[in-house]
């Protein structure tokens, strides 16, 4: 049975020489650009709650939000499955929170789900799946469907947990108020320039007529080029992106 | 109610608690091809709720800053990649990980979700030590994510081997993915497996884990759709709210 000194000494010599193990005090900060380097002390090594309680929200342009899309992809080597698949439960944590079941109106309460054409409509089916899970009732709607296996995937686990896909969007905002508590605007992310093109420019008009709550995945879907209606709620998974006009 | 496909015939159906090896196996199957869920999506949503199912045994408000230093300890195949996964969310829920990999997988889900726990400065011993005293002084609990469901002792390599055989000694808590390793996955016979304070099961309970006697049980299965777990005619206690973890 060895002694504590001699165990002790063999746990420093351990550490010190041949353990590679980095004590918190010594670790590297990664400074840098990545959206939680900035908040992480070198004291520390890692996120002190109070400095980020105190420090104001970050908000990112659309070139940031781009850079750390790449700096996750291309040196993380995150896939974009892995990362929609965060977002999108992430986002639909956040609804939950926003809006328990227990407040809402309907058991389950009701969901539309508005998908666009690319990753944020990926990051909407994923939150359509995940409210079932959390037993809402959702409802998707995607007119535009990349061709790609990633969003077919994410289609077929909707379909198989028997979540309905609209065939065309409810052309009055009234119909969509007396059908659904709450609709989830997951048609355009970040990375969107240029004109809202159809279905899309539609569907927003539609969207701004509602007065039940819409929760935007990532920004609004069209602001910058629109105006914002009112209660429009965001939340999106990574810190917020810059609008134009914030809600 | 559904009738369930391959379920044991001396279990009445709403009874069952437990998977079998091949049914998990089944489970699994259908997941990745009658539901297209992606294998990386699987994992990844394994590794975070068994993250999660950590911060729930072991809060973090609670623990002093040695007690959350976490050793998590991955073998080459599925499990490992979990405990991969498991290991980068428990860095963002602000505990401190270090991983013990010796036997690293060459395929591209291992090699990436290597790969980010590195950029997360996330350290990777080059060793572990024999002396079980060591681990217990430096690390507050210690991850087995080495064996998993169908996976032999044998093919995992002389390091995990050892690595099992020190665990073993551990007085430190410990929290088991899936199985504990070392456990016959149907009879839980465990000569030369661990004993795991904390089992953390993946998307349903394995026939093994009926002879878990720790502190905690989890099942990480929030992401199984419903019909799913009917059609193994599962009867787990559901889960709260927006947990992706529940307490047995």
């Amino acid at each position: 049975m060895l002694g504590v000194r001699t165990l002790l000494g063999l746990g420093l010599l351990v550490a010190g020489s041949r353990l590679p193990r980095i004590k918190s005090q010594t670790i590297a900060c990664r400074w840098g650009p990545t959206w939680w380097g900035p908040q992480r002390l070198n004291s520390g090594g890692r996120w002190d709650s109070e400095v980020m309680a105190s420090t104001a929200v970050k908000y990112l342009s659309q070139e940031e939000a781009q850079a750390v899309d790449q700096e996750l992809f291309n040196e993380y080597q995150f896939s974009v499955d892995q990362l929609m698949e965060l977002a999108g439960l992430s986002c639909a944590t956040a609804i939950a929170k926003a809006y328990p079941p227990t407040s809402m109106s309907r058991s389950p309460p009701t969901v539309l789900v508005i998908c666009g054409p690319g990753n944020n409509g990926g990051d909407g089916l994923v939150c359509a799946r995940h409210l079932k899970l959390f037993g809402y009732e959702p409802t998707i709607y995607y007119p535009k469907r990349p061709n790609k296996p990633l969003f077919t995937a994410l289609v077929t686990q909707c379909q198989k947990m028997d979540i309905p896909f609209l065939g065309e969007m409810p052309s009055e905002p009234t119909m969509i108020d007396e059908l659904y508590e709450l609709v989830v605007d997951a048609i355009f992310g970040f990375s969107f320039k240029g004109d809202v093109r159809e279905p899309f420019h539609s569907i927003l008009s539609v969207l701004k007529g509602l007065t039940v709550p819409i929760a935007s995945i990532d920004i609004p879907s069209g602001a910058g080029t629109q105006k914002v209606g009112q209660g429009w709620g965001r939340l999106g998974p990574y810190p917020p992106d810059s609008c134009p006009h914030q809600v | 109610m559904s009738s369930a496909a391959g379920p044991d015939p001396t279990e009445a159906p709403e009874e069952r608690r437990f998977l079998s090896t091949a049914e998990a196996a089944a489970l699994e199957r259908e997941l990745l091809e009658d539901y297209r869920f992606g294998r990386q999506q699987l994992v990844e949503l394994c590794g975070h709720a068994s993250a999660v199912a950590v911060t729930k045994a072991f809060p973090l408000p609670a623990l002093s800053r040695k007690q959350r230093t976490v050793l998590v300890v991955c073998g080459p195949e599925q499990n490992g990649a979990v405990g991969l996964v498991c290991a980068r969310h428990l860095r963002v829920f602000e505990y401190e990980p270090t991983i013990f990999y010796p036997m690293r997988s060459l395929d591209l889900l291992h090699r990436d979700l290597t790969t980010q726990c590195e950029k997360m400065d996330i350290p990777f011993l080059s060793y572990l030590p024999t002396e079980v005293q060591l681990i217990n002084e430096a690390y507050g609990l210690v991850v087995d994510a080495v064996l998993g469901p169908g996976v032999e002792p044998g093919e995992v390599g002389g390091p995990c081997t050892r690595a099992l055989a020190t665990l073993k000694l551990l007085s430190i808590p410990l929290v088991s993915l899936d199985i504990p390793s070392g456990w016959d996955a149907e009879t839980g016979s465990d000569a030369d497996g661990l004993r795991p304070d904390v089992l953390v099961s993946l998307a349903a309970p394995k026939r093994c884990a009926g002879r878990f006697s720790g502190r905690h049980h989890f099942v990480a299965g929030r992401f199984v759709p419903d019909d799913v777990r009917r059609k193994f005619a599962l009867r787990l206690p559901g889960y709260t709210g927006t947990d992706c973890v529940a307490a047995l």
